[in-house]
């Protein structure tokens, strides 16, 4: 009863917005002007829901909201943006993969170890030059549940996180678009994969061990984008865009 | 009028080329659409820092930043430098928009009313 006046003003958010209030999760396919609404109605959120159960994912302020405003400068108004976001962490059921038990001295009874997979964002932009960005992030979190009995016989438990992060950033040129390898290769810590096809795909992969801090995140995604348009001439790049 | 000089894209660039309606301080001429309520254009306006991605105009804000920190990353100054010398090759007014148009002097710099003896340098 004492919030409904928020659950009303939620009800009024846009969709995209009631969906990470409601089920933590974000899926669709919009043109820049439509994704623009949505962070206009998400930096209403603070001011409007003080309830914490129903706060974004922090990943909305610190990742989505950034990325989208930078692919919206590349993606022309007729162009899209697709994005699948699951902002619910890597606990929810179905992202566990199976647990094994490993050897164990004592005082340590037991250590129960299982890996969560959590590919918690992908975004695919339709950029003006007629090239098609695709970018994924993944959590692979490690857990390992310690159960040991300390010198006064007591059971204690204890779960112990480690996570890594891939991040991947695809692009898909357009038929007959200029490629040029970059004169400096990317960091260590980048590989490139390119396809040369019809279409040539430069792929950039980085694994992020432990994975970023939330407020360096969308840098590092930025970071692996970055590769596949290092290999475009600018010239290739530019476009009017009245 | 001249067309609005200011870079668009972020890892695209492009110029935006509307009317302008003002000159900015720094000598750029400015659309509606890219002008700031003080009269700024999104460059100069950054450096009043916009930390927050809220802000509509953040990633051009940012973009600056960057290029600077991905040039870094990847020990390519070029990568720097090909963003750089396409945004100052906006104040080369009217060379039709086209990055290999680099006319490499200021004789085509016109701004209307800007005296253009105070750029800063970004
Ligand atoms: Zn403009
Ligand atoms: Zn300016």
């Amino acid at each position: 009863m004492f919030w409904r006046k928020t659950r009303a003003a939620i009800e009024r958010f846009h969709p995209v917005h009631q969906g990470l209030v409601w089920q933590r999760t974000a899926s669709a396919t919009l043109p820049p002007a439509e994704w623009n609404a949505l962070v206009g109605s998400l930096a209403r959120h603070a001011d409007t829901v003080k309830r914490r159960k129903w706060r974004l994912p922090d990943r909305t302020v610190t990742v989505l909201v950034p990325l989208l405003r930078v692919l919206c400068e590349d993606v022309a108004p007729d162009g899209a943006i697709g994005v699948t976001a699951d902002l619910r962490g890597p606990r929810v059921p179905g992202k566990a993969g199976p647990s094994r038990k490993l050897p164990v001295r004592r005082p340590v009874r037991s250590i129960t170890e299982w890996f969560a997979i959590d590919p918690w964002l992908a975004v695919r932009a339709e950029l003006r030059d007629g090239s098609v960005l695709d970018l994924t992030v993944t959590d692979r979190v490690r857990y390992r549940r310690v159960h040991k009995v300390n010198p006064r016989g007591k059971h204690k438990t204890k779960t112990k996180t480690k996570t890594v992060q891939r991040i991947t950033a695809r692009r898909t040129l357009q038929p007959g678009q200029d490629v040029r390898r970059p004169d400096t290769p990317p960091p260590p810590w980048i590989t490139v994969r390119v396809k040369s096809a019809k279409r040539t795909v430069v792929g950039a992969t980085m694994k992020l061990g432990p994975a970023p801090a939330e407020v360096d995140q969308v840098q590092w995604i930025l970071a692996v984008a970055t590769e596949p348009f290092r290999w475009t001439p600018p010239a290739a790049t530019v476009r009017r865009t009245a | 009028m001249n067309p609005c000089a200011v870079t668009t894209g972020f890892f695209l660039l492009g110029r935006c080329g509307r009317p302008s309606v003002t000159v900015c301080r720094c000598g750029r001429a400015v659309c509606a659409e890219h002008v700031d309520p003080q009269g700024l254009c999104p460059e100069c306006a950054t450096a009043q820092a916009y930390a927050d991605p809220f802000h509509p105009g953040w990633a051009r804000g940012y973009r600056r930043r960057y290029y600077e920190d991905s040039s870094g990353q990847y020990s390519d100054p070029l990568w720097y430098s090909r963003f750089d010398s396409y945004d100052r090759d906006q104040f080369d007014a009217g060379d039709g928009f086209d990055i290999g148009g680099d006319t490499g002097d200021d004789g085509g710099f016109d701004v209307g009313g800007d005296d253009g003896n105070d750029w800063v340098d970004s």
